[in-house]
């Protein structure tokens, strides 16, 4: 516990370095709309303000010193959070959260310290921004069946197959990729991680066209890509290891901030307020009662998102982050149903311009982004049935056997 | 908000001197043997309960009372939470409300006659508000001003333990006019009539209170004219939190004996909790019990410190846990099948407990609605 003196002296100092060097946010932050991009002047910008941050010492407050973090308390971290709320941070959206919430955490659990060395500080600096490479056209649910090989051929490995569904990959001057070492073992044992430079010769990278005519998630294909085995994230083989980690990280990502767990009720959900008003049925009780249900949700998440915040705090269970993934996972469907039954016919055809009818058919599009991307609703179930209340696990085709034979079985090699 | 070590171990000791108390005296057989009682509870029960701070953490010291922590509402909610779980009978939450409202808006007189015998459990207090038709408001009653007092005429519904209480803290109208006004009737006041209800929830004792002309002193007046809105509302806060407060401990256990008996049962050779179709349903609400969880301790929090926003709180976490309670019972008897559906099996009482938890002191969506009035919509 650090003494409260030298936390309200840091307070100060965060205080006044923040007026004196950031611009306040213009207006409230309005979720993005999926699948649009930022372009390269955004992301030059961000990383301009995120090299400022690194200078002053306000970047990877928690994490080491020797990586170029701070090595102060998760305190410290959250006064800073407090006292930056008003002000515009970087945003490499949506790289954002799989570079300092996903990747970043997961190195620093298991990359060696000549890793470390290597990525950390550029990552902090702005410099390297990191894409996952985890999913596979075969390999979703089922993570640990990923195909995607990499042969070791003297300090160096070779990686052929093939990736998906990695948001922002375009954008990213790394991903960090899971690929099979062994195929003679059984499926989560002959994994490993590797960290590929994007511009790596033979690595294509091509953005996926989505079903709201967004651009945001992207494949990947590897033709005899070289890795250096310098940059390779853990143990060979111990890949399953770390993809628990990321997982964990995955799921709490971006939910876990204090700006966005506890807090009081705020507003009604003002695109639904404004839905109603348009169709002259703020008096109506059902509707009425559908805006205050979508009201309810948004204040139980945050709040269980402090409950969940203040768990992973006292007892490190990283599993109970499945909460939080299958509560927005539901609520996510649920609000897009409301919010499409609000806006009746504007949702379904609208004049040129009319942004509030193109948002709710938009969120109905999207309706189950959350609740499939970053591991599905059905996976937090299981995980919440086994890790947390103990159920037996269902029995599973490919146990203990060597992931090849599992594959050649299946037919699928 | 961070509690001392000190006050951490002393809600401890509170909490696990309660439970120890309830598995001794009071499990589940023998709340079954009291299903049929006309009262409902043993009164060494409520005396033993007493000793042990129930009803006397909302009271100030120099009448008996006194928190373990400095925050009463927490220390009360983890009384009430282990009462939830073992489905405990009589009036602790409600007395407490009563004694509560007495401490803020009494006068000292009030304080002086009621406090004490309340926090010892000598005297057992109720709170007449809804005429049973579906708003919890002040409504049903209407109080006349007479020589030296009022005359309280018509009816009031859904009154916990009124059978047994000693005195009945009164929300009405004023006649003539609409102002609130509000009164603590002794039980034993002529013109008042108690009749019983049969109850869905077993394990509580719900009545129907008919006013004829009943009349009070003018003294049985609480607080002042212009407090009687502020205090109804606060009221209706701490009756809802103390009320979710029990709730929860009801779900808690509901939910627990349901994962063993996924655990223990086999079908198809295996734990039917091994099925994914038993497993994502427990794990549903499960997601639904953590997060009612959280949205109580909101709620006590908002209560315990008189939050300006609490009247939403309240409103937004009774709607959510009442309707998740519901969920979690059906849902806990689904995967129970058959044996759920007896009458010797412990299901049922939870099952109807939920219920009446839902019901009372506001069901979803009166709640939802009165969100609706806060945000002026």
């Amino acid at each position: 516990m650090e003494p409260t003196a030298d936390l309200d002296s840091y307070r100060e100092r965060v205080r006044s370095w923040l007026a004196k060097n950031l611009e306040p946010t213009r207006q409230p932050r309005v979720h993005r709309v999926r699948g649009e991009l930022p372009s390269a002047e955004h992301l030059n910008r961000q990383r301009a303000i995120q090299r400022k941050l690194f200078d002053a010492g306000y970047t990877g407050i928690t994490w080491p010193r020797e990586y170029g973090g701070q090595g102060l308390t998760a305190e410290h971290r959250r006064i800073f959070e407090e006292e930056a709320a008003g002000y515009a941070l970087p945003d490499f959206a949506p790289l954002q959260n799989t570079t300092y919430a996903v990747c970043a955490p997961t190195m620093l659990a298991h990359a060696s310290h000549e890793f470390k060395i290597r990525h950390i500080p550029a990552i902090l600096a702005g410099d390297a921004l990191w894409a996952q490479f985890f999913s596979e056209p075969n390999a979703g649910s089922d993570l640990a069946a990923v195909r995607t090989r990499a042969v070791r051929d003297g300090d160096h490995w070779v990686l052929t197959g093939s990736k998906v569904w990695s948001s922002g990959a375009m954008l990213a001057d790394y991903g960090m990729c899971l690929a099979r070492t062994d195929g003679s073992l059984p499926k989560h044992q002959g994994l490993t991680w590797f960290a590929v430079p994007t511009h790596a010769p033979g690595l294509t990278i091509r953005p996926i066209r989505e079903s709201g005519g967004g651009e945001e998630f992207c494949e990947e294909f590897f033709d005899d890509v070289i890795v250096e085995d310098i940059d390779r994230i853990g143990e060979v083989n111990a890949g399953w290891t770390v993809a628990t980690t990321m997982l964990g990280f995955e799921r709490s990502a971006g939910k876990t901030q204090a700006s966005r767990v506890g807090g009081p009720p705020g507003d009604l959900p003002a695109d639904l307020v404004e839905l109603a008003r348009r169709r002259g049925l703020t008096d109506d009780g059902h509707t009425r009662q559908q805006i205050v249900r979508v009201h309810v949700g948004e204040f139980i998440q945050r709040q269980l998102g402090a409950r969940i915040v203040d768990a992973m705090a006292t007892n490190g269970a990283a599993g109970l982050a499945s909460y939080l993934k299958l509560a927005e996972g539901l609520f996510t469907a649920t609000r897009a149903r409301i919010t499409l039954e609000l806006a009746g016919g504007s949702a379904v055809a609208w004049r040129a311009g009319d942004s509030v009818s193109r948002a709710a058919a938009m969120t109905y599009l999207n309706a189950r982004v959350r609740s499939i991307a970053g591991g599905t609703n059905e996976m937090q179930r299981n995980a919440i049935g086994e890790r947390i209340l103990g159920l037996p696990r269902e029995p599973s085709a490919d146990r203990g056997k060597p992931f090849d034979d599992v594959i050649g079985q299946a037919g699928l090699s | 908000m961070a509690v001392t070590a000190d006050s951490a171990r002393d809600q401890e000791l509170l909490r696990s001197s309660t439970a120890r108390f309830l598995e001794a005296s009071c499990p589940l057989s023998e709340v079954r043997s009291l299903l049929d009682d006309r009262h409902g509870f043993r009164p060494e029960y409520f005396q033993k309960g007493a000793e042990l701070g129930w009803l006397a953490l909302l009271v100030p010291e120099k009448h008996g009372g006194g928190s373990v922590s400095g925050r009463p509402f927490e220390d009360l909610a983890l009384v009430l939470h282990e009462r939830g779980r073992m489905l405990q009978p009589g009036p602790v939450a409600i007395s407490n409300v009563v004694a509560c409202a007495i401490t803020e808006y009494g006068s000292p007189e009030q304080q002086e006659a009621h406090l004490s015998a309340l926090a010892a459990g000598r005297s057992i207090g109720t709170w007449a508000l809804t005429d049973g038709g579906g708003d919890w408001a002040p409504r049903g009653v209407a109080a006349t001003a007479v020589d030296g007092g009022y005359a309280l005429t018509g009816a009031k519904d859904l009154v916990l333990d009124a059978h047994i209480a000693d005195v009945l803290l009164v929300s009405s109208t004023m006649s003539p006019g609409d102002q609130l006004a509000q009164f603590l009737v002794p039980t034993t006041t002529p013109g008042l009539t108690i009749i019983p209800l049969e109850t869905l929830d077993l394990t509580r004792r719900l009545a129907r209170v008919e006013f004829s002309e009943a009349v009070v002193p003018s003294v049985a007046r609480l607080g002042v004219d212009s407090d009687a809105v502020a205090a109804i509302e606060r009221q209706l806060q701490v009756a809802v939190t103390l009320l979710l407060a029990e709730t929860i401990g009801s779900m808690d256990r509901m939910f627990e004996f349901t994962v063993q008996y996924a655990k223990d049962r086999v079908a198809f050779g295996r734990p039917i909790g091994s099925f994914q179709a038993v497993k994502h349903l427990l794990a549903d609400l499960s997601l639904l019990l953590e997060a009612s969880k959280a949205g109580v301790s909101a709620a006590i929090g908002a209560v315990q410190d008189t939050d300006t926003g609490a009247s939403e709180v309240i409103s937004l976490v009774k709607a959510f846990v009442s309707d998740s309670a519901i969920e979690l019972a059906q849902g806990c008897l689904q995967v129970h099948g058959g044996i759920g559906y007896t009458w010797e099996h412990d299901m049922h009482l939870y099952y109807r407990r939920l219920a009446g938890d839902s019901a009372l002191f506001g069901d979803p969506a009166w709640h939802r609605e009165r969100i609706c009035a806060l945000h002026r919509l």
